[in-house]
């Protein structure tokens, strides 16, 4: 009789798939677990850490601007802000530049046929 | 917070440094290629769309004009120099100081009226539209200046003139 019991935990505590309902297994294996102790002012730094989070949320970076960084830190968008940066400074640089050209064309032929006496 | 500033302001300052190369050496260019060292008519036929005809016309009338009004010039500065030993140390306006003052106006108004003459003529070597445009701009960009500097000082005495 009391070989049949062992042998029928045996089978049951080297079955793969133990059976959940196993009362007797569950009372064992929770005893067996370890109480770790908690680290020294555990309980302070969790405090701490919480507090830390909620001033970050209100005193820190903006959730905006930490969207706009990331908006505008990618590649594509980034490549394209360059090329029109690029293509606007030469537009403007280039009527900027004709309109001095003609301002410096302008003086001069002022220069040849009214000298600055005469004006 | 001063991490994401610092990447913010990098960003802009990167991008202000790309568009203001890109401003400088397209303004550069653009002055390079557009300037013309050896020639004072080049504003003329690129502001008022002169063809070649044009401007050899003109071209002809400028380059006739410029002996008369350098010589113009040189009877002027003579004067303004006669001028400057006549006021010597004199802190009087004596008699030969208006005289060359008198003297130097005349020579004014005669080489301003040649020069309006010869902008006169210089519109008709013009077609009509571009020539009146061209007489305008001349007249503003030279007698212009003295009528502007009269209109300030006449503003300016009478708010004088006003406050007193």
């Amino acid at each position: 009789m009391a070989a049949d019991k062992n042998s029928a935990a045996f089978d049951s505590m080297t079955n793969n798939h133990p059976n959940p309902d196993d009362a007797k297994l569950s009372s064992l294996l929770r005893e067996s677990r370890v109480a770790l102790p908690l680290p020294p002012r555990f309980q302070d730094n969790v405090w701490r850490r919480v507090a830390d989070t909620e001033a970050g949320k209100t005193a820190g970076s903006p959730g905006w601007l930490e969207a706009a960084i990331a908006f505008v830190l990618r590649p594509r968008f980034a490549l394209a802000a360059v090329a029109a940066l690029v293509v606007a400074g030469a537009v403007i640089g280039v009527h900027d530049g004709s309109q001095l050209a003609r301002h410096d064309a302008q003086t001069r032929y002022l220069a040849s046929v009214a000298p600055n006496s005469l004006r | 917070m001063r991490r994401s500033l610092f990447i913010l302001m990098g960003a802009l300052a990167v991008g202000a440094v790309v568009f203001g190369g890109s401003f400088w050496i397209a303004r550069q260019c653009c002055v390079k290629q557009m300037a013309a060292p050896n020639d004072d008519l080049g504003w003329l036929q690129s502001e008022f769309h002169l063809n070649d005809a044009e401007l050899a016309r003109v071209r002809q009338l400028h380059e006739g004009y410029l002996p008369k009004c350098g010589e113009m010039c040189a009877r002027i500065a003579a004067k303004k120099s006669e001028l400057e030993s006549a006021r010597g140390q004199s802190t009087n306006v004596t008699p030969a100081v208006a005289q060359a003052l008198k003297e130097i106006s005349e020579l004014r108004t005669q080489c301003q009226a040649q020069m309006l003459q010869h902008f006169l003529e210089v519109s008709q070597a013009m077609p009509p539209e571009q020539g009146r445009r061209y007489l305008a701009e001349m007249q503003r960009l030279t007698l212009g200046t003295h009528e502007q500097i009269e209109q300030s000082m006449s503003d300016h005495a009478g708010h004088e003139h006003h406050q007193h």
